[in-house]
C-alpha cells in the first residue's frame, strides 16, 4: 500500500501548509513492523513516519475526545472510524465544522494474532499488496492471503466506506453483507440457556481488569467510570466473579445504539477475550427495533437518547 | 426447611397513588421482599437490576407509572426502551427474562401492587432459586460502606 501512504502523505502536508487543520491524527511506524501507532502530526518534518497498512489497529476517533473543542482536527478515517466519529458529534464530542476527516475505504485490518500463529512471534518485515501479504521471520519471507489474516469483526463488516468523509482517497469498495452478523448472533442465541451462560462465564472470567478495552474504544470517554467510583462503588473492580462479570455486561450495554463495531476492543485485549458477540447483539436490536444504525449521519440520536411518547402501546398492563 | 423466594421491588415513589398501598409497600412488606424507592423509574440504572440479579434476588418487580403520567414527564418512557433492551440482553447471555416483572400502575389500580406481588412469587417459587448471575459473595460487614 505505498501508493495510498504517498497520496495520504500528499494531503496531510497540503492540509498542513493551508492551516486548515492544526493536528492530523494519523499512524507512524513504530519499532516492531507489525504494530504501528497512533499519531499526531502538527509539522511537516514529523510527516516522514507515516504509515498506512492493514496492521492499523487502532480506532483513531478515540483520541477526538482529548482535544479541546476550538481545535480544528484532520483525521484519517476507515469506514467504522468515521461512523465512530460520527457518533461522538451526536453526542457533542466535537462540532463538526473542527474536522475534517479523511477518508480511506478499508479492505479490512489484519489480526497480529493469527499472523503470529501462522509463523511466530518474532516478524521483522511486512509488507501488503492487494490480495497478497508478506511477513519476514526468521530472515525468510513468508507469503500469506489478506483474506486469512481479517480480524473477525471486519469479516463481518458491513459498510467499509467512510460515512461523511470531506475527502475520500481510493475507489470505494462494495458495501459488506449485512446478513453475516445476524449469523453468529443467531449461531449463539439457538444455544440453550445453560450453554449461554457458561460461554458468557468462560469468556468474562478470563478478564483481568486492566481496561484495555475501555481505553481503545471511542465511546468511552467518561471522566469517571463506573467501575472507578468508589463511594458508592457501584460493583466490584476486582477480578471476582461478579466483578468481572458486571463489567462486562454493563460495558457493552453502555455502549448500546453507540457501538459501530470496530472491534477495537477485542484486538486491544491483552487476554484474548471475546467481546462483538454482546456489542452486535444490541446493535443489531437497535436495527430491529428502532431502525437505527450508529454513525450514519451526524445528527441522529442514538435510540435510548431519543424516546417519545410513540412507545405508548409497549407499555403492558 | 422452605424458604420464600427473595424478591427485590424497585419503586418509584409516585406511582402508588393512594395511600394505604404506599403504606403497606412501606412498612408491611414481607421479609423475604427488599424494596428500592427511587424518585423514578428513569432513575433505575441497569446496573441495579444487574445488582440485585448478581446479590441474590430471585426475582425483581419495577413497579411504574404509565406514559403520560409520569410526574417527570418522560422518565418512564427512557426508563422502558432502557431497560426491555436491557433484560433482552441478559435473557441473551443466559438469565431469564422471566423472573423480572414490569408493573405499570395507573390511578384506578388501588390494592393492584398486592396481587401483582403475590402473583409474582407463586411464579418465581415455580421456577426455583436463580443460579445464573447470582455471583456476589458477601464480606463480612465492617466500616461504613460495607
Amino acid at each position: 500500500m505505498p501508493e495510498l501512504t504517498t497520496e495520504l502523505r500528499k494531503n496531510i502536508e497540503q492540509l498542513l501548509t493551508d492551516q486548515v487543520v492544526d493536528v492530523v491524527i494519523a499512524f507512524k511506524k513504530a519499532d516492531a513492523p507489525l504494530r504501528p501507532q497512533p499519531a499526531f502530526f502538527r509539522n511537516l518534518e514529523e510527516l516522514e513516519d507515516l504509515e498506512y497498512n492493514g496492521l492499523c489497529q487502532n480506532n483513531l476517533a478515540n483520541y477526538l475526545t482529548r482535544y479541546p473543542h476550538d481545535t480544528k482536527i484532520g483525521i484519517v478515517v476507515r469506514g467504522c472510524e468515521s461512523r465512530s466519529v460520527n457518533a461522538l458529534i451526536v453526542e457533542k464530542q466535537h462540532p463538526r465544522e473542527n474536522l475534517y476527516m479523511i477518508g480511506i475505504p478499508c479492505q479490512g485490518i489484519l489480526d497480529i494474532r493469527k499472523i503470529i500463529k501462522k509463523t511466530g512471534e518474532d516478524v521483522t518485515g511486512y509488507s501488503e499488496d492487494g490480495d497478497q501479504v508478506s511477513v519476514v521471520y526468521e530472515g525468510k519471507e513468508v507469503n500469506l492471503q489478506r483474506s486469512d489474516l481479517l480480524h473477525d469483526s471486519c469479516l463481518r463488516c458491513a459498510h467499509p466506506n467512510p460515512v461523511n468523509a470531506d475527502v475520500l482517497l481510493g475507489e470505494p469498495l462494495p458495501d459488506g453483507d449485512p446478513t453475516i452478523v445476524r449469523l453468529a448472533i443467531e449461531e449463539f442465541e439457538a444455544l440453550d440457556r445453560d450453554e449461554r451462560y457458561a460461554w458468557f462465564q468462560k469468556e468474562a472470567e478470563r478478564c483481568i481488569r486492566c481496561y484495555a478495552c475501555r481505553e481503545a474504544c471511542p465511546m468511552c470517554y467518561c471522566t469517571e467510570c463506573f467501575v472507578d467510583h468508589a463511594t458508592p462503588r457501584w460493583t466490584e473492580s476486582d477480578i471476582s466473579q461478579a466483578g468481572t462479570q458486571a463489567w462486562h455486561i454493563i460495558r457493552a450495554f453502555h455502549q448500546a445504539g453507540r457501538c459501530t463495531s470496530c472491534g477495537a476492543c477485542e484486538r486491544a485485549c491483552p487476554m484474548d477475550i471475546k467481546m462483538t458477540y454482546l456489542t452486535d447483539k444490541l446493535n443489531n436490536d437497535m436495527l430491529e427495533v428502532y431502525q437505527f444504525e450508529t454513525g450514519m449521519d451526524d445528527n441522529t440520536q442514538p435510540p435510548f437518547a431519543s424516546f417519545n411518547l410513540d412507545d405508548k402501546n409497549r407499555f403492558v398492563i | 426447611m422452605e424458604t420464600r423466594p427473595k424478591i427485590a421491588l424497585f419503586q418509584c415513589k409516585w406511582c402508588l397513588y393512594s395511600q394505604p398501598d404506599q403504606n403497606w409497600v412501606d412498612n408491611d412488606l414481607p421479609s423475604s421482599m427488599y424494596l428500592v424507592k427511587l424518585p423514578c423509574t428513569g432513575r433505575i440504572n441497569p446496573l441495579y437490576i444487574l445488582n440485585a440479579a448478581q446479590g441474590g434476588a430471585d426475582g425483581i418487580v419495577i413497579s411504574g407509572c404509565l406514559p403520560e403520567k409520569c410526574h417527570y414527564k418522560e422518565g418512564n418512557l427512557s426508563a422502558l426502551r432502557q431497560h426491555e433492551e436491557f433484560l433482552n440482553f441478559l435473557d441473551y447471555i443466559g438469565y431469564e427474562r422471566s423472573r423480572v416483572r414490569f408493573v405499570w400502575l395507573d390511578l384506578q389500580d388501588r390494592g393492584r401492587i398486592q396481587k401483582e406481588l403475590a402473583d409474582f412469587e407463586a411464579e418465581i417459587a415455580k421456577l426455583g432459586k436463580a443460579k445464573v448471575l447470582a455471583t456476589r459473595t458477601n464480606v463480612s460487614p465492617g466500616g461504613q460502606y460495607a
